[in-house]
């Protein structure tokens, strides 16, 4: 298996503007390509924009609905031209390519925070929705299921990961174990000092590679005109995060970052071989389990709301309007089955 | 508000030799008892001491005589040993949580174990480790998950596991159910690392985590250890250092924020106040058995019967009772545990 580069892009967003923020995600995923990285991985929720306002204003004044309004319009719909657009650049720089975001389906009004995996044949090869948001950002988003538990191979480790504080569910993290993950990205907006701790932890516990990330952005950072601005936020020392971003080793050392207070691109190589080998020690999901004793089950079907059934097949739905690229459109996202899309259409 | 003070007793002991160990733990228990000290941890396998030679020489050369040792110094339940460590918790009304190297009445296997004592001493608790680390394979077996319970002392509930299961999430997440408000992690892990891990843990479940390693410095093994040149080879310290345990006990609360320690290649007892109001304040954030978890996706099965080598039964089994007749079953009892 091939040593390689991977890259955790530490960086602020084009605050809800979906398409500066795509045309940013692209612009540095070229230059960490051209610093050699194989892989390289966005903070959490970064297109477009963490909801940092979810812990500044009380929880349903005008600007905290303003600023759902236009998150809701600038969210990222898989298997759409903005979504395409990402798909494409992982493609012609031949990267995998991991960013979160902000999601709805096509015809939703519930925003996920996902995790969208872009493989470089330019797929979509893995989407995962947070499972569980956290205090204020139960007001913005929803809860995704199980079908995003998932680990892909890439061809130098299988790669996966879960988002912020989903990092402190001990089962999600088992489900991703015990496919076997060597790269586990955590995309994350918090700064606390115990972060790193846990990466190392997360690092030990499952003998993996582990890219924190984390975006990097202050009050003048925001656009002037955000609904609220002059009341909730500050000038240059008013962090809406530092950042933190670091890569682990499998076991549980520093080996880049953790890098506050700039924008940049932590790099590290990694080698899978040496996360697996080193399992010989630990592993939590073989020789140290028990399962005689304790035993887990994971849900991992998607589920839809509402299913429909209907008498004639439908032919797949065009996922938005305007779309260029009908082989892409028909496509189905991870996890979720083509009918689900035909339905809601 | 409750608060519960506690002790972490970063200590050494006479390799191999369990009177000596005890004697130990009654000294420095009274120690801690007469700073206010409520609940009084000690490391893993304190009584009688870490097997050392588990990593200094290849596995099964020439440990013929220190296994002897080690099956003479283990701790039977009961036993005058396991009384005396009884009698300490109760003169000095503390709970008492201290490690052993544990055998049965009649059996050869070793468990690494974690004794509970009440203030009444009363042993409320057991727990042999789940699965032992790499070398250790070669001297301990394996617990089940009778041993797996959170005890409610009064002041908190108590509950852990012995150093690399604290890598055990689902071990863990059993525990969380159960309400621990207060982790103990005795174990022999040196380093950064494990403090991370004790921090992350701290944080994960919103609780107080009390990590306790012994410390023994190779000057510390008598002179007259059988074989003592094999046990401490001179290029294995030259290669680790002559810390045998180094330490690294440290307090953590809630947050992840370390308290107390980390403290190394020292003795040491930490004292630090715990105020329990916190951990429920913390879990308003984040309770991975609560408002933060998925039951809807994760659910998880734990087998807490014992697991006797042999169930007696009055009858032999019969068709009758395969068939669901369980008259024949009313003779038939499990071997105690001990």
């Amino acid at each position: 298996m091939p040593r390689v580069t991977v890259a955790a892009v530490q960086a602020a967003p084009e605050f809800l503007d979906r398409a500066a923020t795509i045309d940013k995600v692209i612009a540095l995923a070229e230059e960490a390509a051209s610093r050699g990285a194989r892989l390289v991985a966005f903070p959490e929720a970064f297109v477009p924009g963490y909801p940092d306002w979810v812990w500044r204003t009380r929880p349903w004044d005008d600007t905290a609905s303003t600023l759902y309004a236009r998150l809701l319009e600038q969210a990222l719909v898989a298997a759409s031209p903005a979504c395409d657009a990402l798909a494409e650049a992982a493609r012609r720089l031949g990267i995998w390519l991991s960013v979160g975001a902000t999601e709805r389906d096509p015809a939703g009004s519930t925003l996920y925070n996902a995790l969208l995996h872009f493989a470089p044949d330019g797929r979509l090869a893995g989407r995962h929705r947070k499972l569980m948001p956290s205090g204020g950002e139960r007001l913005v988003w929803g809860a995704g299921d199980g079908s995003g538990l998932t680990t892909i191979d890439t061809g130098f480790g299988r790669l996966g990961g879960l988002i912020c504080w989903e990092n402190y569910m001990p089962l999600a993290r088992s489900a991703l174990y015990a496919q076997g993950i060597d790269i586990y990205l955590a995309p994350t907006w918090d700064n606390s000092d115990v972060w790193i701790p846990t990466l190392r932890h997360i690092a030990r516990e499952g003998r993996t590679y582990v890219i924190g990330v984390t975006a990097c952005l202050r009050a003048t950072d925001l656009p002037e005109d955000l609904p609220g601005r002059a009341a909730l936020y500050g000038g240059a020392e008013d962090w809406l995060s530092r950042g933190n971003s670091a890569i682990i080793s499998p076991a549980g050392d520093i080996i880049a970052g953790p890098l506050a207070g700039e924008e940049g691109i932590v790099c590290a190589e990694i080698d899978a071989e040496v996360a697996r080998a080193s399992r010989q020690q630990l592993d939590v999901v073989g020789h140290y389990s028990r399962s005689d004793m304790l035993r887990l089950t994971v849900d991992a079907t998607a589920r839809a709301a509402v299913t429909f059934r209907r008498d004639d097949a439908e032919p797949p739905a065009r996922p938005s309007a305007g779309s260029a690229a009908p082989s892409r459109e028909a496509a189905p996202v991870p996890g979720q089955p083509a009918s689900r899309h035909a339905g809601k259409r | 508000m409750t608060t519960l003070r506690i002790a972490a007793v970063q200590a050494s002991y006479v390799l191999m030799d369990r009177d000596a160990a005890i004697g130990q733990v009654a000294a420095l228990t009274a120690a801690a008892a007469a700073r206010g000290a409520q609940l009084i941890v000690f490391p893993e396998v304190f009584v009688p001491g870490t097997p050392i030679w588990i990593d200094t020489q290849p596995i099964w050369t020439g440990d013929e005589d220190w296994f002897a040792l080690l099956a003479e110094n283990a701790v039977v339940i009961p036993s005058p040993a396991s009384e005396r460590l009884a009698a300490i918790a109760a003169e000095h009304q503390v709970w008492l949580v201290v490690g052993v190297q544990e055998r049965e009445p009649h059996g050869s296997t070793i468990y690494n174990t974690v004794l509970y004592f009440s203030p009444l001493g009363e042993l409320a608790g057991r727990h042999r480790k789940l699965v032992p680390t790499g070398s250790e394979r070669t001297v301990w077996g394996i617990g089940d998950g009778s041993t797996l319970q959170v005890i409610d002392t009064g002041l908190a509930r108590i509950g852990g596991l012995i150093c690399w299961e604290n890598y055990m999430p689902l071990a863990r997440f059993h525990l969380y159910a159960q309400g621990v408000q207060v982790w103990l992690a005795p174990t022999l892990a040196s380093g950064d690392g494990w403090i991370a891990t004790m921090r992350h843990i701290a944080r994960e479940n919103r609780m107080f985590v009390i990590g306790v390693n012994p410390v023994l410095h190779e000057d510390q093994v008598p002179a007259g250890f059988p074989g003592r040149d094999r046990l401490i080879p001179a290029g294995y310290t030259e290669d680790n250092g002559p810390w045998l345990e180094e330490g690294n006990s440290v307090v953590v609360a809630p947050s992840g924020t370390v308290l107390a320690g980390p403290v190394r290649q020292r003795e040491e007892t930490l004292i630090a106040d715990l105020g329990l109001q916190d951990v429920a304040v913390a879990r308003r954030h984040l309770d991975p058995v609560g408002h933060y978890n998925r039951p809807d996706i994760f659910r998880l099965q734990v087998n807490t019967s014992p697991q006797p080598a042999v169930i007696e039964s009055g009858t032999i089994a019969s068709t009758s009772k395969l068939n669901g007749d369980s008259d024949e079953y009313q003779t038939s009892h499990e071997h105690p545990h001990s």
